[in-house]
């Protein structure tokens, strides 16, 4: 069932005045209810713009946004309603905590939805659990954490919505590997667990490739493609084209292909590499 | 709404003002605006406006910018002419009723304090719409550079780059309000109902991220300009040694056409005012 609609979006900031920028045009999408979706761009693709249009803090320009087969922009309340339903969490999210524990500020959304005490108290817990934040540091100002521990409460500021869907744009960027791998498994688990629908947003493929099951790749302000990660991966080459920064491991074969060697190159996971390697070699009568 | 505002924009250029030693343009600017105020007879306001006319025409900035610059002023302006214009008791009575009283004198001040007022507005938003914020700084640390005298040694420069650096950050700032906004929207802030109260608390969680941030960048840039052996004006020489050419004299010649006419003027014709 779609749970989300983009019908012709087209968006243009300061529309009027000499500085007007075409920031997307004319989207088409559909986003499944239950799917994991990456979106993919070079910086300046629009991918930004288009995530703040599935909750309405942008209003597009021309065109529509359905949740749940309705409009969210028919009306004040109805636009206010979707920041709910869609949980949207910025770029570096740990320069927007303000509260004076990290408990309260995690309660943020839920106090401006009007829950009662208990529930937002269920909510925060359960939210904190998510990201593996202990009750010890639910009391601490979120001043003291690290900057990891920040990133991972101002995450649980939007899972303790509950949202139908959760929207992360870049939520790896600027963390090292250890803290890459840390909140994307928690967002897996974040998903299996809750079963709902997960976009996040990453200029690099690596990340999102492993983890999601569709992605839609932007360029230059418009969907280049939306499709399963097999069958985006079966074009590697064109996203390496577009100025994507393919994964590695895709990056070796599609190296491979243009030594000439008669290799797939829609690899993407290190465990597809070892088996494409096995297949080659053992067809090639080289003993392993 | 915070990118509405023009006053202390800078928008980059060609023309004779945006050429000109920002020293001069201090200077003249100051000199032009307290002529402004002391024209006091029609021929002499006439001049005034006259020559602020030509000054936002030589800086070749669109008329849009200049007019946009202008619209926060209507509501003052409406107010304080409505004031005057009713409250004004001088000069011979005009009209008389119940509950107003038109005088000349009411008439005679409210055209005055309108055209001053756009003048006084147009005069210095031109300064720093044809100067850029870093050329400004440079010209006040030079213009006040006689006070090093007093023993304020180092004084003059760490002013001058302090407000350097405060111009420096206001993109950056407002550029950050707007996604702390969009991020407690995000969120389910609301800033657009409830009384007074409610909306200034609405906004504490975007004043305490903006100040915390504040620090960061203070802190971040410090360590930068130390990592890079800054200590402060003493022996610094600058990489744009300011020096008034032909057309700086040019313009200093008008504006003293502009202060003799202005004082011929209010010596030849009676004040009204």
């Amino acid at each position: 069932m779609s749970l989300l609609e983009l019908k012709n979006v087209s968006y243009t900031y300061g529309a009027g005045t000499p500085f007007e920028i075409t920031a997307i045009k004319n989207i088409n999408l559909t986003i499944e209810k239950g799917s994991f979706v990456g979106i993919i761009g070079h910086t300046g693709s629009g991918k930004s713009t288009l995530v703040q249009h599935f909750n309405a803090l942008l209003k597009p320009t021309e065109g529509q946004v359905l949740l749940n087969g309705e409009d969210i922009n028919r009306s004040k309340h109805s636009a206010h309603e979707a920041r709910f339903k869609v949980g949207l969490c910025f770029q570096y999210p740990e320069y927007q905590l303000f509260e004076t524990t990290v408990y309260k500020d995690i309660a943020f959304g839920p106090t401006n939805m009007g829950l009662s005490e208990e529930e937002i108290k269920a909510r925060v817990l359960e939210a904190a659990e998510f990201v593996g934040l202990t009750d010890e540091l639910l009391n601490k100002s979120p001043f003291e954490l690290s900057g990891g521990e920040k990133r991972r409460a101002a995450i649980a500021g939007i899972i303790a919505m509950r949202p139908e869907v959760l929207v992360l744009d870049e939520p790896t960027a600027g963390l090292d590997p250890s803290g890459r791998k840390k909140i994307l498994s928690m967002i897996c688990e974040y998903r299996e667990k809750t079963d709902s629908t997960v976009i996040i947003v990453s200029h690099s493929m690596e990340d999102v490739a492993a983890i999601a099951d569709k992605i839609i790749v932007m360029n230059k302000g418009q969907v280049y493609k939306y499709a399963d990660v097999h069958e985006i991966f079966a074009h590697s080459g064109e996203l390496a084209s577009l100025g994507l920064e393919v994964p590695p491991v895709t990056n070796i074969f599609l190296k491979l292909k243009e030594m000439g060697l008669n290799i797939r190159t829609d690899i993407y996971t290190k465990d597809q590499a070892e088996k494409e390697l096995l297949r080659y070699l053992q067809k090639e009568g080289i003993a392993w | 709404m915070v990118r509405d505002i023009t006053i202390g924009q800078y928008f980059p250029g060609n023309s004779v003002l945006h050429n000109a030693d920002p020293r001069l343009k201090l200077v003249l600017s100051f000199v032009s605006i307290v002529f402004v105020f002391v024209c006091n007879n029609f021929y002499s306001l006439a001049l005034v406006l006259a020559f602020t006319v030509v000054a936002v025409l030589s800086s070749r900035i669109s008329l849009k910018v200049i007019l946009k610059g202008l619209r926060p002023m209507l509501l003052l302006l409406i107010f304080t002419s409505a004031l005057q214009l009713f409250y004004n008791k001088q000069g011979t009575e005009l009209f008389v009723s119940r509950f107003i009283t038109i005088t000349t004198g009411g008439i005679f001040t409210t055209i005055f304090m309108v055209v001053r007022i756009i003048c006084l507005v147009l005069l210095s938003s031109l300064l720093t719409y044809t100067t850029s914020p870093t050329q400004l700084t440079d010209g006040i640390e030079r213009l006040l550079s006689p006070l090093k005298v007093f023993g304020l040694k180092n004084g003059v420069h760490t002013l001058a780059m302090m407000m350097t650096i405060a111009l420096r950050f206001i993109p950056t700032l407002i550029d950050e309000i707007d996604k702390i906004t969009n991020a407690q929207k995000a969120r389910g802030a609301n800033f657009e109902t409830g009384g007074i109260v409610q909306r200034a608390k609405a906004l504490l969680p975007i004043f305490i991220p903006l100040l915390v941030n504040s620090f960061r960048h203070a802190f971040e840039l410090s360590l930068a300009m130390s990592a890079r052996c800054y200590n402060g004006g003493e022996g610094r020489t600058r990489m744009k040694q300011l020096k008034l050419a032909a057309r700086d004299y040019v313009l200093m010649a008008a504006e003293f056409i502009f202060v003799g006419g202005v004082i011929a003027l209010n010596i030849i014709f009676e004040s009204v005012i």
